[in-house]
């Protein structure tokens, strides 16, 4: 039997096929775009290809994400606070302190042994500093996000953007480009704003960090340069894993195979 | 429109009282229609307030009394908050600032603030509706009477408050023309400390596990109460929720969500309408069963000498003095309600809400009580997005159920 997670979130619907051993078979991520049932029907269906299975095997579905109440076949939802703890404890065992950055959330998550949440701290009342206000940055400076991720590489740290309100951000990258500061200072200067703000969200959670074990997810941790940037504002390594972006449709994937069991006790004769 | 909405309120509840349909929240809120109504009856004599005033001293006085912020929650609980919020915002008041005054200053701009004849306000417990009321008063052309609030009660505190008080007295009878008759001061006290007493059981049941208090049941209440105060109203409230209680413990009727989880609620209710609260109840079994606003009562006050009594009992409202003090009345609470996790709304604008927000969040976690810090502006529903706050509190449950019990 296998069990499917689903992570709606404002950017990406992801979504993470796993077996009765907890191995993951198949994953995968698309746009959410303006329609969420359309981009759970591709994900999933896109999970189901790749792993050569029909819809009928799939014993339990756990839904996440903004969106988890949308997933209409869910065995539950649970919100992606949980499931990237689940989640990043599978992949990266040990793991004391997450920090998660998707589109338009960020989170710093203090972990138990198990993946449980002892405490979590989230971005108040406006989205700067999530992969929302990245999309608005690479927009002014006219690059691709995913070319984003190196453009601070040889950059010395000598630019700051004192602002984080996402319009005013934007005005202050235009006018660095045309007063003519580097790209590379502009950039290192945008992921190191945007570590200030994860910091204190992390502060907010505990001030032991420098002695945890830290990693990331969430589509965001797919930027090698903002990991960099938060790795040096906490002096600490900042493990990623592979695919960041599922991290939270995995934990969801886990939970559904517990609840499965949980709902369909095995009784031996 | 006022008058009307509050006449059309007590006439709906009443007959849903008449009809059967009764409960302690019914009737709690049937008074609330009635002191509308008479703030817009245009015939009473009325006093605009701060959150602190002795109002049962002003009842006693014959005038019809209420604090300001009272008007700012009504608007926002009928869904019209943001008309008025942004009549004040163009008078240049920071939109920055706490929404129920906002909401009153356009209120007034609007003319749908009944002219006082007094208004009394109160250094405890914000600056921002001591701001609020000084506005209404060059607005409305009339006095402002201000009660500074130590911040102890020494014997001199004591004294200092209740020779304001006093004046304040002279003050009302200059302006209305009413002498304050001793007799009825004498039944005013006796039946506030009537009604403080209940409040006392009433507080003693909700501690019970599980508790009898759902959500809604005592939101605003501790706070709203004040305004009846000295009245037989006051003491028939009370009484009709301390029997509820006493009812529903006894038929081991529990509510809908059966007391899985106990939350303390700190500072304000969100005051517009959510789906926040029933969510808890009925998918996490979690019912709020305090208020750091809630569960504030008093020494009894002597009927032979008032005054002192009044003013220890300003005094020792939690909210007022330092923060330590504050946070030793939440960590209070916690431990006689047995709460296994806060929720701080950090109402915007609000220093008291969000300038303590580390300090309560660490008091409280000292004694293993986890906190949770949301950002809602309590009033303006045009900030609100529910699913953002749905995630938080969702989490903070799926936290909860995996911890330990902290006091079974
Ligand atoms: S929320 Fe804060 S600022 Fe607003 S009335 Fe209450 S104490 Fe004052």
């Amino acid at each position: 039997m296998y069990y499917l997670g689903i992570d709606i979130g404002s950017l990406s619907c992801d979504a993470v096929l796993i077996n009765g051993g907890s191995t993951i078979v198949a994953s995968a991520v698309v746009p959410t775009g303006a329609r969420n049932r359309e981009a759970i029907a591709r994900a999933t269906d896109e999970v189901l290809r790749i792993a050569g299975i029909a819809r009928a095997d799939v014993a339990a579905v756990v839904s996440t994400g903004y969106g988890r109440d949308r997933v209409e076949e869910r065995l539950s939802s649970v919100t992606e606070i949980t499931c990237h703890a689940r989640g990043i404890t599978a992949l990266l065992p040990g793991t004391q302190l997450l920090i998660d950055i998707g589109g338009q959330d960020s989170k710093a998550i203090l972990l138990g042994k198990e993946g449980n949440v002892i405490d979590f701290a989230m971005n108040d009342k406006c989205a700067a500093g999530t992969g929302r206000f990245l999309e608005a940055m690479a927009r002014a400076l006219q690059v691709d996000i995913d070319d984003m991720a190196d453009m601070d590489i040889g950059a010395e740290g000598k630019q700051s953007i004192s602002s984080m309100c996402t319009v005013f951000a934007e005005s202050e990258v235009v006018s660095l480009i045309a007063d003519g500061a580097p790209v590379n200072e502009i950039v290192m200067g945008l992921n190191r704003a945007i570590a200030a703000r994860i910091l204190s969200l992390v502060k907010r959670t505990t001030l032991q960090y420098p002695d945890m074990k830290v990693a990331m997810s969430g589509g965001v941790a797919r930027n090698a340069g903002v990991v960099r940037a938060i790795s040096f504002l906490m002096d600490r390594e900042v493990s990623v894993p592979k695919k960041p972006d599922t991290v939270g449709a995995l934990g969801a994937a886990m939970i559904a195979k517990e609840k499965n069991a949980s709902r369909r006790p095995v009784v031996s004769a | 429109m006022m008058k009307e909405y509050f006449t059309d309120l007590e006439e709906g509840i009443q007959g849903a009282i008449r009809g059967g349909n009764s409960s302690p929240k019914k009737f709690y809120t049937l008074e609330l229609a009635r002191l509308g109504r008479r703030l817009y009856s245009g015939t009473d004599a009325i006093a605009w307030c701060g959150i602190t005033a002795p109002f049962d001293l002003l009842n006693a006085m014959g005038v019809t009394s209420c604090f300001v912020e009272f008007i700012g929650a009504m608007l926002a609980s009928t869904g019209v908050v943001g008309s008025f919020i942004e009549e004040t915002d163009h008078t240049g008041y920071s939109s920055d600032a706490c929404s129920y005054h906002r909401s009153v200053s356009g209120a007034a701009i609007k003319g749908m603030m009944p002219v006082p004849e007094f208004l009394i306000g109160t250094t405890n417990p914000c600056s921002g509706g001591l701001a609020v009321l000084e506005n209404l008063a060059c607005r409305f052309g009339k006095e402002l009477f201000v009660l500074h609030i130590p911040q102890n009660d020494s014997a001199g505190n004591v004294r200092f408050l209740a020779d304001q008080m006093r004046e304040m007295v002279a003050f009302v009878s200059r302006i209305t023309g009413r002498k304050l008759d001793n007799d009825l001061l004498r039944k005013t006290v006796e039946n506030s400390n009537r009604a403080c007493g209940i409040m006392r059981e009433i507080f003693a049941l909700a501690r019970h596990v599980p508790s009898p208090a759902a959500s809604r049941d005592l939101s605003n209440f501790g706070i709203v109460m004040a305004l009846f105060l000295g009245g037989e109203q006051a003491v028939a409230i009370a009484g009709a929720y301390r029997d509820e209680f006493r009812r529903r413990i006894d038929a081991g009727d529990y509510g809908k969500s059966g007391g899985k989880f106990r939350l303390l609620w700190i500072q304000n209710r969100i005051q517009f309408r959510h789906g926040l609260e029933k969510m808890l109840e009925e998918e996490y079994g979690t019912s709020i069963i305090v208020d750091e606003l809630n569960d504030i009562t008093w020494d009894d006050i002597d009927p032979e000498n008032p005054y002192d009594g009044f003013a220890r009992r300003s005094i020792s409202i939690p909210f007022n003095g330092t923060m330590a003090r504050r946070v030793e009345h939440l960590k209070k609470l916690a431990r006689e309600y047995r709460i296994d996790g806060a929720v701080n709304p950090c109402n915007w604008g609000c220093r008291q809400g969000t300038g303590a927000r580390g300090l309560i969040e660490n008091g409280l976690k000292e004694i293993g009580v986890p906190v949770l810090n949301l950002e809602v502006d309590c009033v303006d529903s045009r900030k609100f997005t529910e699913g953002q706050f749905r995630t938080r509190l969702e989490a903070f449950m799926e936290m909860l159920a995996t911890r330990p019990p902290l006091w079974r």
